[in-house]
């Protein structure tokens, strides 16, 4: 057999989607797109990592991105191991080195790590000689997630360049928000984040890294010119905090309900990452709506999670 | 024990003295300052009893004075010592070290500060000063027994790497310490908008997902703290000022002729928060400048960070980076700069605060604040001068001059009869950072590998060398104290 | 520096592959049960030229399939490029069916291997046979072809390289490139 044509450089790790091109990233959504076809067969399962061991390294709690890379990686015939903060060294007070190195030591190929501080892949980055995949840090970066929301949108839209995507609700807080801002505006999408101010911040702290976005607060100003609307969990926290005044007055101004819902249109795509707070920052009509996509972005989500296992490790 | 210190450029700000020549010292003072002309009149004098050393090419200054640094004894001797920090001051051409209460037990009784007192004498490589805890335990909740601290030989106040929070408390801190005719020295950091920070709050903060430190924070207790001096009369003292806003909240009161003074460290003036970006600099250019209303732009954008310091060597999140408060943007160094030159800043003072790995090598936003400063503290600042921000006679005064009028003391000079605290340091001189090297138990520094242009050559703390670097550039081995 | 030879021409390759048209269907006693796969790449044009070949003499229309056996392959190194996985394609059921593999050049096997194990993974055909335009030798494993277009004996270093309009070359034709 000839070569394959097209090649590209390996790439060690994915903490983040700032360092991916445009062209790396349609590379991966177009092998997520083989990956979906190998999960629609009957055996779900291709020979591509045997014998390789990913250990999945959960600081936080996140049933549906741990099972989604374990399915990833078991469809590749990779072996994965869970790791959960819980139960382990770590609540003896072991450092997150040393618990590197002890995976390290122990053999593991690839980390997939999921941690409530914003940098600490990079620190794992550091001391483990293997690849990295970052499953959420903090408020930082979720670029797998962020994979799947753009593998999502190209499917159903047919591209990603061009598209006006509103990202609503509490962005300030949200690494969803920040690895799509990377991976959408690379794609050549256009961004409106809104929420309300307390959660958004001043629009300079974002246009600073992304000049293109654009920021506002008042959704019912933007909602008709949107061609996706990414809606985000709103944690009811943040109203204990004092950044809202109520959660009722939150859904008001920023819930996507059902009203919302008629004047977007049938085309326009309804995203969430998930969990959802249903009756917050999305209406049970809108989280069901035939243009809801939120179930796909769960299937694609492993699709795309093996297109990028197989990109660091294949 | 007679040394002198041949051709050196003689800088003392309090002679407002730049001269090239000779100092004397004879039995642990200075005895007298030739000029070139007077070298007859020297030889007469000095005789073949004498250690001579050269000091050609390089300047001749009075001692600095740290008015705050973290000397972790008693309590934390993994992260420092009395002798190590001390040796550390001496390596950085420090001769007065200011020691801050953030130990354990604090100084807030005069037992542990005689035992501070004690372990400086006898194993101290320069002279230190005590700070007294302003409440006790440094919990904020009672003043402890300050007279008592201030007849024990404290020269200020101070909770240390904590701000008092309550404003009744501070009030009455200042009150009380006014009697006494000591300053209260005060952090910028207003504890509920911090809370949670890991770095400076803007731009980079956002694009990292970091918890911010808004300038507001600091500017607010800055603000409350001035209101309470203006109503107390009493001397407030601001240590590490690092924002804009903190800098002209000084200035305005300082002009209305409320007792407030300030230092500046030497990485507030030096780098900003885009160090915490580490290589991930390397990428995309420097972010438009943060409109805040009413600030107006530098001409200078890269104003204050040399182009011979790179960000970028370090990784992404380098925790080394992390400090309180934290580093700030391109807007505040110029402000500090400013501050710096106008005398609104009297003193750069390191803060330096040694950590342990254990502290370091972990999550930034687990990590503990503080940059082990004192051996990098010259060189940093004098990238001011070398950019022709600053001149080098006032540089030298706000280590000298600036520090010993805030602590209200004669300060360290060459006149005839001073004690002989002296520093020799090549402001050319360009070396490379290396963390492993340092004397100090604390290896935290963001700037390991840079290269840096300024290098102490010799220490003199009383009359007795305390650090001399060999022509080589190695420094010999530590004198005995 | 290189040299390369031509060593089939256009017309070359479409008379070989209407013989193995006409090789497969004797072969299999007709066409009734034969799927066509052809191994991503440049046996995917090759799949569909000889069902096009056998719907000119037979008037029946094959079903034709791809396989990418990127997934597969038992090469893959852990430095270096990365290949692009493409999608696999076969809308047919191949459970009970004759699969001809369709593939360019056979060499150590590996491929072919590969292929084996994908197929099996998307069902159970009752028979599997391979088809190549060229045999080059060299094979590193217990595998022939069925259907040869040419047999070129060639050394290891040499490379046969087969280029096809479809895969976006110029011309039809194959050609032996020799280090020199």
């Amino acid at each position: 057999m000839a070569p394959s044509s097209t090649e590209h450089p390996r790439r060690r790790h994915a903490i983040d989607l700032d360092d991916f091109s445009s062209t790396e990233i349609e590379e991966i959504l177009t092998t997520a797109e083989s990956m979906k076809e190998v999960l629609s067969r009957e055996i779900k399962q291709v020979p591509a990592l045997r014998g390789r061991t990913i250990v999945n390294m959960f600081y936080e709690d996140s049933t549906r991105t741990r099972i989604s890379f374990e399915l990833a990686a078991r469809a590749l015939s990779a072996n994965i191991v869970n790791f959960s903060a819980r139960g382990s060294s770590v609540e003896k007070g072991e450092s997150l080195v040393d618990t590197v190195r002890t995976l390290q030591a122990l053999g593991a190929d690839i980390v997939v790590i999921r941690h409530s501080q914003a940098g600490a892949p990079y620190l794992v980055a550091r001391h483990f000689r293997g690849s990295v995949i970052n499953a959420g840090d903090g408020r930082h970066a979720h670029p797998t997630q962020a994979l799947l929301d753009l593998f999502t949108i190209r499917e159903r839209l047919g591209q990603i360049h061009g598209v006006h995507v509103l990202i609503l609700g509490d962005i300030i807080h949200s690494r969803v928000a920040r690895s799509n801002l990377w991976g959408l505006t690379r794609m050549g999408a256009r961004v409106t984040l809104c929420g309300p101010a307390t959660l958004l911040g001043p629009p300079a702290y974002w246009t600073a890294t992304w000049p293109e976005v654009r920021v506002s607060y008042h959704l019912d100003e933007v909602l008709s010119s949107a061609d996706v609307v990414m809606a985000l969990r709103l944690q009811k926290e943040r109203q204990q905090a004092g950044l809202l005044p109520s959660l009722r007055e939150y859904t008001r101004l920023y819930g996507l309900n059902p009203e919302r819902l008629a004047r977007l249109g049938e085309r326009v795509l309804i995203m969430h990452p998930g969990p959802m707070n249903e009756g917050v920052e999305i209406s049970p009509e809108a989280a069901t709506a035939p243009n809801a996509v939120i179930e796909e972005q769960v299937t694609n989500g492993v699709a795309v999670r093996m297109a990028l296992l197989y990109r660091l490790a294949g | 024990m007679r040394y002198l210190i041949r051709n050196g450029s003689i800088i003392d700000p309090t002679q407002r003295v730049a001269t090239v020549g000779d100092v004397l010292v004879t039995d642990g003072k200075v005895e007298r300052l030739f000029e070139i002309a007077d070298r007859a009149a020297e030889q007469h004098m000095v005789g073949d009893d004498v250690e001579i050393i050269d000091a050609r090419g390089a300047v001749v200054a009075p001692g600095f004075t740290d008015l705050h640094a973290y000397l972790r004894q008693p309590g934390e001797e993994h992260k420092e010592t009395i002798a190590s920090g001390t040796l550390a001051a001496a390596h950085g051409g420090f001769t007065t070290v200011c020691a801050m209460p953030t130990v354990y037990p604090t100084h807030d009784t005069a037992a542990t500060v005689r035992l501070v007192q004690e372990l400086a004498r006898r194993e101290g490589h320069v002279h230190v000063d005590v700070v007294g805890a302003l409440t006790v335990g440094r919990e904020g909740r009672a003043l402890a027994d300050l007279a008592e601290l201030a007849e024990a030989g404290c020269i200020a106040f101070s909770d240390g790497d904590r701000a008092l929070s309550d404003s009744a408390l501070m009030r009455h801190a200042l009150t009380y310490a006014a009697a006494l005719g000591l300053p209260v020295m005060s952090l910028g950091q207003e504890a509920r908008l911090s809370a949670g920070w890991a770095m400076h709050e803007g731009a980079v903060s956002t694009r990292l997902g970091l918890p911010g430190f808004p300038a507001a924070a600091e500017e607010a207790l800055i603000a409350r703290d001035i209101a309470l001096a203006e109503l107390t009369g009493a001397h407030l003292h601001i240590c590490q000022v690092s924002t804009a806003g903190g800098v002209s909240l000084i200035r305005a009161a300082r002009a209305r002729g409320v007792r407030v003074t300030a230092d500046v460290s030497p990485h507030h003036l030096t780098l900003t928060d885009r160090w915490v970006l580490g290589s991930l600099a390397a990428h995309d250019p420097p972010p438009p400048p943060q409109s805040r209303p009413g600030r107006k732009r530098s001409p200078h954008p890269e104003l204050g960070l040399p182009s011979w310091f790179d960000a970028t060597r370090l990784p992404p999140y380098d925790p080394s980076t992390r400090v309180c408060p934290p580093l700030r943007t391109e807007e505040d160094l110029e402000a500090l700069a400013e501050g710096l030159r106008d005398g609104t800043i009297d003193a750069i003072a390191t803060g330096h605060s040694p950590q342990s790995r254990v502290e370091k090598e972990c999550e930034y936003g687990l990590a503990a604040p503080g940059i082990s400063g004192l051996e990098t503290a010259l060189a940093l600042v004098l990238s001011l001068v070398h950019r022709g921000e600053m001149d080098l006679v006032d540089l030298v005064a706000r280590l000298t001059e600036g520090p010993a009028q805030v602590l209200d003391r004669s300060p360290a000079t060459l006149r005839p009869g001073a004690r002989a605290d002296i520093v020799i340091f090549d402001p050319d001189a360009t070396w490379t950072v290396d963390a492993t090297r340092f004397v100090s138990r604390g290896q935290n520094t963001p700037l390991h590998g840079q290269r840096l242009k300024g290098q102490v050559l010799l220490t003199m703390a009383g009359g007795r060398i305390v650090f001399r670097r060999d022509r080589a550039g190695t420094p010999e081995a530590a004198p005995a104290p | 520096m290189s040299e390369q030879k031509q060593i089939m021409t256009a017309d070359e390759i479409r008379r070989a592959l209407v013989r193995i048209a006409h090789e497969i269907d004797e072969r299999n006693g007709g066409l009734a049960d034969v799927v066509l796969v052809g191994i991503r790449r440049r046996g995917a044009p090759l799949a569909e030229r000889i069902a096009a070949a056998i719907a000119d003499f037979e008037g029946l229309r094959v079903p034709v399939g791809y396989l990418d056996i990127t997934l597969y392959r038992d090469d893959l190194k852990l430095r270096g490029p990365v290949p692009l996985v493409r999608k696999t394609d076969i809308q047919t059921d191949i459970t009970g069916k004759v699969v001809v593999l369709v593939d360019d050049v056979l060499y150590t096997g590996r491929t072919v291997r590969a292929a084996l194990d994908a197929l099996t993974d998307l069902g159970r055909p009752d028979r599997i046979q391979l088809a190549v335009l060229v045999d080059r030798g060299h094979r590193e494993l217990p595998i022939r072809a069925d259907f040869v277009g040419k047999n070129v004996p060639t050394a290891r270093a040499e490379r046969i390289e087969v280029h096809l309009r479809e895969a976006g070359d110029e011309a039809d034709e194959v050609v032996i490139v020799r280090p020199r």
